[in-house]
């Protein structure tokens, strides 16, 4: 089966006009670029640990929350059954969704990163575990958004993502009492914070790459289980 | 003129658990026509989702230009689209934005400003779609279906509780698709609108399909006459009594004719309308014809009889299909034949 570009192009424009429109889903962009605000005037010079955070949040709110709204609300409405007749086929469909989300996420965090003042040492190795990592936050929202039937469902099962990975970095505190909960170290917002510290330090990718395969671990397994939850739940119900 | 079949179903039955939906039937629509088909909501349902693949044709078959539809395949594969009652649209974009998504997605190459000028929407394109009136967005539904630009249209409840400028955009949609030669299936619960919209109305039921005469079939209405005479003469009425029975649970109700709105056979069986209410008559609609003209009532279809008194508008649609708007509370319309069309005229002093 080809990938039709115009559809996806056109599925993409759709979506997007639609959010902005869509105060409901779209004012959670808000959320990441207060939180910079607040931060960057509170501190006088922000730690990195401090740009992640708002930059795990931005992830786990806006790319989650996003695509896992924009796929919950079509099937709110019933739209999805009108697509699903269309000559669209469900990964065109889905690929265009991704696309917002991807574009929305990219958009809130250079704001977020201007506001805050972080210039990472290398850029490009910075947006390569980014783009992992948005992957991977895509993937989960996917999997919400087919779970979930309505978009109130959608940001109320959102939630606990928000809290494990948006403020993940706060958990880190409880591994020295409990060491129990020594997983949280490979959790991917964990992982992408050690990277950005690496980095900041000058490491290069030899000393990088294990970082790197944990988050695309991650995001390899939540693409197949969005995939399975797909096969599950069939999209026109 | 040559028949290019576009639609045939064959031997389509549907069994609802213990229920039978409708027993195996046969229909074909041509280039250039436009069916309906008037059942009930739940034979519609099946019809549709047998339509979408959802439920196994079973022994019968149904193809699209000669391709037989197959589970796995999109209608849209087949030139082959629907238009839902319950459309779905996107409701917080422009009825021009949600125009140019179905067109880029169908990849049409309709003009929109033409799709937009023939469902009368040119003034509204700019307009949120939750913003417009019901009837408003069922034209954007029609809209939508000219993008697409099929060759079998299927229309489910096109104009139901639509505003008459709505009803109009739709019978101009139907001439101009036959006129490209398309054909049109309507699946509609609405005898009036059926038989209005349509070249050929069928009723399906749970005992078969059944052709509704539309055309005036003079020589039947005639052969009726002549047996009510006979029988009349037979049994002289030795004093006229003017009320009109009708049946309600075991019970007898009886209507003075200037109460009655209008009169609707639906299979032979017919149907007194007042107020809104359907209460079944006992007569034949030959019988009430008799007895309802001299109090001003009309036949004004085979299937319909109308109170003139309450008759408020006569719309044309088209050259050979008329309605009347009765002044009722429901603001019924019902259809006009053509052929009656000149008598009333006449009737009215009108030339």
């Amino acid at each position: 089966m080809t990938l039709s570009w115009k559809r996806i192009n056109a599925i993409f424009q759709k979506d997007t006009k639609d959010l902005w429109k869509n105060y409901f889903v779209s004012s959670i962009i808000v959320l990441p670029i207060l939180m910079a605000l607040l931060y960057s005037y509170t501190t006088e010079e922000p730690s990195i640990d401090l740009h992640y955070m708002i930059i795990n949040l931005a992830l786990a709110s806006v790319t989650a929350f996003i695509q896992c709204a924009v796929i919950a609300e079509e099937k709110e409405k019933h739209t999805l059954r009108g697509l699903m007749l269309s000559p669209a086929s469900i990964p065109e469909i889905l690929i265009g969704k991704s696309l917002v989300t991807l574009f929305l996420t990219v958009i809130t965090l250079l704001v977020c990163a201007f506001i805050t003042g972080y210039q990472p040492a290398n850029i490009a190795l910075v947006a390569v575990a980014l783009f992992i990592s948005m992957v991977f936050y895509m993937g989960i929202g996917m999997i919400l958004g087919l779970l979930s039937r309505t978009i109130i469902e959608a940001s109320f099962i959102v939630m606990p993502v928000i809290f494990i990975f948006g403020f993940g970095s706060m958990l880190m505190g409880l591994i020295d009492r409990y060491p129990v909960l020594s997983f949280v170290e490979y959790l991917p917002n964990i992982q992408l914070l050690e990277f950005a510290y690496q980095v900041e330090l000058g490491a290069g990718f030899g000393e990088l790459w294990s970082y790197l395969a944990v988050i695309l671990a991650w995001a390899i397994v939540a693409v197949i289980l969005s995939g399975v939850v797909y096969k599950k739940r069939e999209l026109d119900e | 003129m040559i028949l290019v079949e576009i639609l045939s179903v064959h031997n389509l039955e549907r069994q609802d658990k213990d229920v039978l939906l409708f027993p195996s039937f046969d229909l074909i629509v041509n280039a250039g026509e436009v069916v309906a088909i008037h059942s009930n909501l739940n034979i519609r349902d099946s019809l549709l989702k047998i339509f979408l693949g959802k439920i196994p044709t079973g022994k019968g078959e149904i193809k699209v230009l000669g391709k037989k539809l197959e589970k796995n395949k999109k209608l849209t594969a087949y030139k082959a689209g629907i238009s839902f009652f319950e459309q779905v649209v996107y409701e917080r974009l422009s009825v021009l934005d949600n125009l140019r998504f179905f067109h880029q997605i169908f990849n049409s190459d309709q003009s929109l400003d033409d799709v937009l000028s023939i469902t009368q929407l040119s003034n509204l394109k700019h307009k949120a779609v939750h913003k417009l009136t019901f009837s408003e967005k069922r034209r954007v539904y029609f809209a939508k279906i000219l993008i697409e630009d099929p060759v079998l249209l299927i229309f489910e409840e096109p104009e139901l509780n639509v505003d008459l400028e709505t009803k109009r955009v739709f019978l101009n949609v139907l001439e101009q698709l036959k006129g490209k030669s398309k054909s049109v299936l309507i699946l509609t619960g609405n005898m009036e609108s059926a038989i209005t919209m349509s070249d050929i109305v069928y009723r399906l039921k749970d005992d078969g399909i059944h052709r509704v005469e539309t055309r005036d079939d003079v020589v039947a209405s005639e052969i009726g006459e002549v047996e009510q005479i006979n029988e009349e003469e037979d049994t002289p009425l030795a004093f006229k009594f003017n009320k009109i029975p009708t049946k309600v649970n075991e019970k007898i109700v009886l209507f003075d004719p200037p109460e009655i709105d209008y009169i609707e056979s639906n299979d032979g069986q017919s149907n007194v309308f007042i107020k809104g209410e359907a209460f079944p008559s006992t007569f034949t609609m030959n019988e009430l014809e008799e007895r309802l003209m001299p109090f001003g009532f009309f036949r004004c279809h085979r299937s319909y009889i109308v109170n003139l008194q309450k008759v408020r508008e006569v719309i044309t649609w088209t050259r050979n299909s008329y309605s009347l708007v009765l002044d009722d509370k429901p603001k019924s319309t019902i259809p006009l034949s053509k052929t009656k069309m000149a008598q009333l005229k006449e009737m009215l002093g009108l030339k």
